[in-house]
């Protein structure tokens, strides 16, 4: 291993620790990679068996809900044009509501039916929480509620936005509250100061839709960065001040985002191409086609990175050479990502049911938990407990 | 699209009526307000927030505004009637503190009288419904009995549910008269699309794209170079004479068939990319003055109204909605010309296969306003 590669992991292992273990605090959990292998989760669950708690949601959205403290956070939006915009705090022990603070959607709340306004996930850096709407609202609470600051991204920015639904979930980096805003209008990336809400910068974007979410990531050569991807290719800006630092020409997809592992990024494309975040426009180190990523992101841990197709077959490959380890069909399909739980996958498909998949050898599914209702939010895990959202309903599946 | 209705030009002063001044002066100190017209005060301060600096002062204030008594929290509302986007949802984070902690102590009598009060801002009327609705829900679902005409479309879309909902007991005549009343009042589209299949289902066709007033009759271009985008910002022959001539040049007479109004330009010229055309109709409408133009597409749009502009979005095969994009035009009483051009980009995809557009003319609630020449009558 280069040093250059020991400081990158060392600096993870670092950002890892400081995060509190048992908080999911954002999509895809911590600095957003998916991952909770230090929490064994129960296998089997069912309306009737293993639920700590369920509670009606008071809008619909398909963003994950956020475990942060004693809270359990979710967004939602509601009214006939969906332009009351939740965000509701429910007490991790019982699921009663804590607080529920309500605003009004400043920009466009048309979403295709299959999005929602409330897509994009929050995410806490354990003093306050931000949640990013479609309408382009920007809203900070404090964990009990009070709203810290806004941001009407649609007024400052009229032709922002994109009728299908904007899905791309904000993030806290290093105190910097990160937005993608990707659309055919008004497209830029802004960092606010997230205890003010001021700017700290803006970057314009190409005029181009994506779906894709900032992600975390440190490099020994450029610090704390975030990676931002449309179907052009991956940016990766300096979080202190917003330059871009790194780019990559190259097709990626438009939803599922890039993940990282091992100082590599695996980028959802045509397949999947693995890329150095350090070496501009560089050639892959590999490309795999077997490794196919239909909506969900994919997901990487160890030596080895996971996605599921659009056929709702799950694929896991070797990080050093993209080769395919092995593929299990599953059934249904595929919105919510899949995360690693311990040593277990879990898989939620958009008809309720839940797979669990065994990642040692070839992968095999342990379980399929069934609920009722439609999932596209990707699961959370937090102190061994999972949590799904269906588009109206929270649900506690209790650890074992 | 919903549409709030516009503001009343008197606003409900229920601060006035109790004698308070809202021109206190807005103490810097913390802690909840010491009068009630100091309350007002700060929450007509928050509702005209604007910028990003300085919102910490902002939080502050709306923590003294989540302080005070439950008898402050109607005359604190006034202020929702100017306020900014920002500003009203900084008064409301405050204002529903506040209700929260009121309790039952909050009055269900005074949430009653705003409810009634027409005059208010529907978003209010609508807050205190909502409150009212936690507190005493067979009171909140009273005041609906008379709300099928309301201009809080919320409010209507409540009353019209409860009043379809009342009459499934009864008997096929009864309910049919429920539906067609319910129909006039709905301006929700899925809410008209329900009774209007009711209906139908029960005997009694409904055209909905005539409940829905969508302009059904056209004089189409012919196609225009639209590669690569080029077209959208080019003036073609039909803009570049306003008002366009459609007599002159090869138009067609293009008539929609379709639930929603929808004109297809796939089939009307052909199934193309890249290209883009013009579609032109003579609406009549009852009165002069300003309306909304409501158009949907998959494509860049355009519309001008009597040669003026009314709104461009270059944006392409990003969802398609009833009323997507709204825009204010002034309209003269008797016939207008309203043009579109409808643009169609080089997309390959199954799904940016559609080059369409339908467009309405609408008060701000969403009742249809134009009509078309007698001779334009769409189809039945």
């Amino acid at each position: 291993m280069t040093t250059r590669r020991l400081l990158m992991v060392v600096s993870v292992m670092l950002w890892c620790v400081a995060a509190v273990a048992a908080d999911w605090p954002e999509f895809l959990g911590p600095r957003g990679r998916g991952a909770a292998t230090d929490q064994a989760i129960r296998t089997r669950w069912s309306e009737a068996d293993g639920i700590a708690w369920k509670v009606d949601l008071p809008g619909r959205g398909a963003s994950s809900p956020i475990v942060v403290g004693d809270l359990v956070v979710v967004t939602a939006s509601s009214g006939a044009s969906q332009d009351q915009l939740h965000i509701i705090a429910f007490d991790k022990a019982t699921g009663r509501t804590v607080w529920h603070r309500r605003f009004w959607a400043t920009g466009r709340t048309l979403a295709h039916p299959t999005s929602a306004v409330a897509a994009g996930t929050p995410a806490s850096d354990g003093k306050r929480i931000v949640a990013l709407y479609s309408s382009c609202d920007l809203f900070c609470v404090d964990l009990a509620g009070r709203l810290l600051w806004q941001r009407n991204l649609a007024v400052e920015h009229p032709r922002s936005g994109n009728d299908v639904g904007m899905g791309s979930s904000p993030r806290i980096v290093d105190g910097t509250a990160v937005v993608q805003i990707d659309c055919q209008g008004d497209a830029f990336a802004l960092g606010v100061d997230a205890a003010t809400g001021e700017d700290r910068w803006i970057v314009p974007r190409e005029k181009r839709a994506s779906w894709s979410s900032p992600l975390p990531l440190t490099t020994p050569e450029h610090g704390v960065c975030v990676l931002l991807q449309n179907p052009r290719g991956l940016n990766l800006h300096r979080v202190s001040d917003g330059k871009t630092v790194w780019s990559w020409k190259g097709e990626c997809s438009a939803i599922p985002m890039t993940t990282e592992s091992g100082s590599m990024l695996h980028v959802p494309a045509d397949g999947i191409a693995c890329v150095s975040p350090t070496e501009a426009d560089a050639k892959p180190a590999w490309k795999s086609t077997k490794l196919s990523c239909g909506i969900a992101s994919p997901l990487a841990w160890g030596d080895s990175v996971a996605c599921i197709n659009r056929a709702g077959v799950l694929c896991i490959g070797d990080t050093a050479n993209g080769q395919l380890r092995g593929q299990i069909r599953l059934a249904g399909s595929f919105w919510a990502s899949p995360i690693l739980a311990g040593n277990v996958i879990l898989a939620a498909n958009k008809e309720g049911k839940t797979f669990l998949i065994s990642t040692d050898g070839e992968p095999k599914i342990i379980a399929e938990n069934e609920l009722p209702g439609t999932f596209t939010a990707t699961p959370a895990v937090a102190d061994g407990n999972v949590y799904l959202r269906s588009e109206t309903v929270l649900w506690k599946v209790a650890a074992p | 699209m919903r549409r709030e209705a516009p503001r009343a030009a008197v606003w409900f002063g229920l601060a006035l009526v109790a004698g308070m001044s809202t021109h206190a002066t807005v103490s810097a100190a913390d802690g909840p307000p010491q009068t009630v017209a100091e309350a007002v005060a700060i929450a007509a301060e928050l509702a005209k927030a604007t910028g990003t600096s300085g919102q910490a002062a902002l939080a502050a204030q709306a923590d003294r505004i989540a302080g005070i008594s439950a008898d402050w929290i109607v005359p604190c509302l006034a202020a929702f009637a100017d306020a900014t986007p920002a500003g009203g949802n900084w008064l409301r984070s405050g204002i529903e503190r506040a209700v929260e902690r009121a309790g039952d102590s909050l009055s269900a009598d005074a949430l009653t009288a705003v409810v009634a009060e027409r005059k208010q801002p529907a978003r209010v009327r609508t807050l205190a419904f909502g409150w009212l609705k936690d507190r005493d829900p067979s009171r909140a679902a009273g005041l609906l009995d008379g709300m099928l005409d309301d201009p809080a479309l919320d409010l209507r879309r409540e009353a019209v549910e409860k009043k379809l909902v009342a009459v499934t007991a009864a008997g096929e005549t009864a309910q049919k008269a429920t539906h067609r009343e319910c129909l006039a009042a709905a301006r929700d589209v899925d809410q008209i699309e329900r009774i209007a299949a009711w209906l139908s289902e029960h005997g009694e066709k409904v055209n909905v794209a005539e409940v829905l007033g969508f302009v059904r009759n056209w004089r189409v271009s012919e196609e225009f170079d639209n590669a690569k985008g080029v077209g959208f910002a080019k003036a073609y022959p039909p803009e570049a004479a306003l008002p366009a001539r459609p007599e002159t040049g090869q138009w067609k007479d293009v008539a929609s068939a379709d639930k929603h109004g929808a004109i297809d330009l796939n089939a009307a010229i052909a199934t193309k990319k890249g290209v883009l055309a013009y579609a032109v109709a003579d609406v009549v409408m009852p009165r002069s003055g300003p309306a909304e133009v409501r158009i949907g597409s998959p494509c860049a749009v355009a519309v001008w109204v009597n040669g003026k502009p009314a709104m461009a979005h270059e944006i392409y095969h990003a969802s398609e909605a009833i009323d997507q994009y709204v825009a204010t035009a002034d309209f003269r009483e008797g016939t207008n010309t309203v043009m579109v051009k409808c643009c169609q980009n080089e997309q390959t995809e199954p799904w940016a296969a559609d080059w369409k557009f339908q467009l309405r003319v609408c008060d701000p609630l969403g009742a249809p306003l134009a009509t078309q020449p007698a001779h334009e009558k769409g189809p039945e």
